[in-house]
């Protein structure tokens, strides 16, 4: 016969045949309490292991995961009368018993045999269920096999060997969100997570790459280099184009186009984003509105110029608009916009067309700010100017293929950084990243926001958001807000205030089956080889099965 | 039936919730209070076990004259105590029986009836017995006995009874249990939990 450890390699481990503890007190909505068995210890259990319950009566099993952890005691007497702490029987004796142990768990799914797949839970374990540890099986059971849609993101807390796969066809098809404080490695995930997307090939990805972390190599603070987007796929998959060409050029960085943004081309609405940056107020908002429509495309020439200075006179004489008002509109203007060296007068690079017929054809493009990237005014302009047109361009290109006189876009993600400024709850409801975040997957058009402060985004555009990535917060506002609109969250919470600084994110959402802590895989010489740099793509091919999978019929 | 067991006496009461028994045997043949016994029923198909919580010995008109005396011969102290005219008697609570399955600790089906023989327990049987504590709950809930005390003597002859490597196992676990039954009563609990250490 066989012995135990051949039986294992086969079978896999068996799992421990005595309990955790046993199901005692719940409901769906807020989870189970579970007395522990007084033969474990607390202290090896922590918040974010997974469990498995086994009902008692039907056997079916519930697989979840353990959100708190608390001591308890049958009288209130033993507060007030505790055992002599020298008398170890006395303590032995009431451990366990008189005073114990609970676990708070959060079923998420089930695991039955004759399914193929988990599903989500819709009843709860029976009294006195046993709750076991998960083991390796049963979490790969939940997060599946990597493939050409399951992008291996990460390992579960203590189980190295398990991959927690996420579903980026799922990742793609709503906006997401990467959130975490300052240092925690939200770049790193992000970078990981458009890896994944890119080599997919499910969607097109737009970048706006604040700090330049995106496009090309990056070091982090130990002064290690990591390699950028582009240089994990040679193959033209990646395009980076910058907004500054002498910091792109010093970082030894290679660009595939210089992003100028005419005056001409510029919309009030393309200013209106940036009220709070410059500190116009309502009314100086509303009168750029005017301004265009009275001076016409070189409306920003015409306010900056003193030559055009007569006809900006002749409007203030109409006595439509005061002369304080445009003066602070003029001053304002002239503060910002020609220190920006992407903003050239006349008309600029022509770059909406060139960044749309990229990302059509399946090439992810990087905008990179170099020093503009410090200017959060720039970031904002530019972001906002490039989404609006080619969102444009997607609403026409879909309405196209609505009246089969074209092809259906090829999806895309839009990657904002300091997401709270573009859906500040002031402006979320007028911008254009807004809509996107609200209209979901109409127009094929989806946004991977990071930020630091999801407590500044808008409780709407927030709620809409598919899939969250959560490194550490501690800010009480910011933890709520991450879970807004997430059922069950609230026992998420102890797991998300105890993740590690770094490397380790709660992701919940659509394109996880169960929320799950993961330690973020490392980004080295493995990823890149997993990646697979240099491989061929076939475009127009990804392209077709892209939006296929994403969008079916 | 146990091997070796001593015959401690013949039932002289009973019920099935306990039975009286009693004997003419030396000192040290007296069953201890705390310790396990067993009678005879149902024709000897099986025994009811009882856990012994008191022994009495009753005066007689003999003993009254010659405790009345300055000085007692040896003679008449050995033959008062040894060849008595009232027999000392024990009594025990029925915690449970054995039959042919084994042990069962509930209450018998029948009592044993007059003149039973009733025997003590042979540590392998009561080691068997003592296994399972359910019986913990059927000394708690007798009345009138001097519960706490017999709970903690029974637990720790139980303990005596098995190997040294044994006993704080056995003595924590069943701490447990009592400690289970009594959570709601802390300072009784701590009393008990401290007379099952007492003589360890």
């Amino acid at each position: 016969m066989s012995d135990s450890s051949e039986l294992n390699a086969y079978f896999g481990p068996k799992r421990d045949e005595r309990p955790l503890g046993i199901v005692l007190d719940g409901s769906l909505s807020t989870g189970l309490q579970v007395k522990l068995d007084p033969r474990y210890a607390i202290e090896k259990l922590a918040v974010g292991r997974y469990i498995v319950i086994q009902s008692r009566k039907t056997g079916s099993t519930f697989f979840g995961i353990i959100t708190d952890i608390a001591l308890g005691a049958t009288t209130p007497d033993l507060l007030h009368h505790p055992p002599d702490a020298a008398d170890t029987f006395l303590l032995d004796v009431y451990s366990g018993g008189v005073a114990y142990a609970t676990l708070h768990v959060s079923p998420m799914l089930m695991l039955d045999e004759e399914d193929d797949q988990p599903r989500p839970i819709k009843t709860i374990p029976s009294h006195f269920s046993a709750i076991y540890e998960a083991t390796a099986q049963d979490v790969a059971r939940v997060f599946g096999e990597e493939d050409d849609e399951h992008f291996y993101i990460g390992t579960p807390l203590d189980m190295e060997d398990v991959q927690v796969n996420l579903d980026l066809a799922r990742f793609v098809e709503r906006s997401s969100g990467v959130f975490g404080k300052t240092g925690t490695g939200k770049s790193f995930i992000t970078r990981t997570i458009l890896a994944g997307i890119i080599r997919s090939g499910l969607a097109s990805t737009l970048i706006f790459d604040m700090h330049n972390d995106y496009g090309w190599s990056v070091m982090d603070e130990s002064g290690r280099e990591y390699k950028g987007l582009r240089q994990l796929f040679p193959d033209g998959r990646v395009s980076v184009i910058t907004l500054d060409e002498a910091t792109s050029r010093a970082r030894g960085s290679k660009f595939d186009g210089i992003l100028t943004i005419g005056y001409e081309e510029i919309e009030p609405e393309d200013i209106e984003l940036l009220a709070s940056l410059l500190g116009l107020s309502d009314i100086q908002t509303g009168a750029l509105y005017f301004l265009y429509r009275r001076l016409g495309k070189k409306w920003i020439s015409k306010l900056l110029d003193e030559q055009y200075e007569e006809e900006v006179q002749n409007i203030l004489e109409s006595g439509r608009i005061v002369g304080g008002t445009l003066g602070a509109i003029q001053r304002k203007l002239e503060s910002f916009i020609p220190r920006m060296g992407f903003l050239v007068p006349g008309e600029g690079s022509k770059v909406v067309t060139d960044i749309f017929q990229r990302l059509n054809i399946g090439t992810s493009v990087v905008l990179e700010f170099g020093n503009y990237g410090n200017t959060l005014a720039a970031y904002v302009l530019v972001a906002n100017y490039l989404t609006r047109r080619i969102h444009a361009s997607y609403v026409h290109q879909k309405n196209l293929a609505a009246g089969k006189k074209g092809e259906e876009p090829r999806p895309l993600v839009i990657v904002i950084e300091e997401a709270h400024k573009f859906l500040d709850p002031s402006v979320a409801g007028h911008t254009i990243f807004g809509n996107i975040a609200r209209e979901l997957r109409k127009y094929n058009v989806t946004l991977l926001i990071v930020d630091q402060r999801p407590s500044g985004i808008e409780d709407e555009v927030m709620s809409q958001i598919g899939t969250r990535v959560t490194c550490l917060l501690d800010n009480e506002a910011d933890i709520r807000a991450v879970f807004s609109g997430v059922s069950g969250a609230s026992a998420l919470r102890e797991v998300l205030a105890r993740l590690d600084t770094r490397q380790q994110a709660l992701i919940l959402g659509h394109a996880v089956p169960m929320p799950v802590v993961v330690r973020t895989r490392d980004y080295d010489q493995r990823f890149y080889a997993a990646i697979g740099i240099g491989e061929p793509i076939d475009s127009a091919g990804s392209k077709q099965s892209g939006a296929d999978k994403l969008f079916p019929d | 039936m146990p091997e070796s067991p001593m015959m401690i006496g013949r039932v002289t009461r009973c019920s099935t919730r306990g039975f009286v028994g009693a004997m003419q045997i030396s000192e040290n043949a007296l069953p201890v209070f705390g310790s396990l016994c067993q009678a005879e029923a149902q024709g000897g198909r099986s025994y009811v076990v009882g856990l012994v919580y008191d022994i009495s010995i009753t005066d007689d008109q003999f003993a009254r004259q010659l405790a009345g005396l300055d000085e007692v011969p040896q003679e008449q102290i050995a033959d008062g105590q040894l060849n008595r005219q009232v027999p000392v008697e024990f009594s025990a609570l029925a915690v449970g029986f054995h039959d042919d399955d084994g042990f069962h600790q509930s209450l018998p089906p029948q009592p044993p009836l007059t003149l039973a023989s009733v025997f003590s327990m042979v540590p392998k049987d009561g080691i068997d017995f003592t296994s399972e504590l359910h019986f913990l709950q059927m000394i708690l809930n007798a009345p009138q006995l001097p519960v706490d005390e017999l709970l903690a003597t029974t637990l720790r002859l139980s303990a005596q009874a098995r190997p040294e490597e044994e006993r704080e196992r056995f003595l924590l676990q069943a701490g447990r249990e009592v400690a289970r039954l009594l959570a709601q009563d802390l300072t009784r609990l701590e009393n008990i939990l401290r007379g099952l250490r007492a003589k360890e």
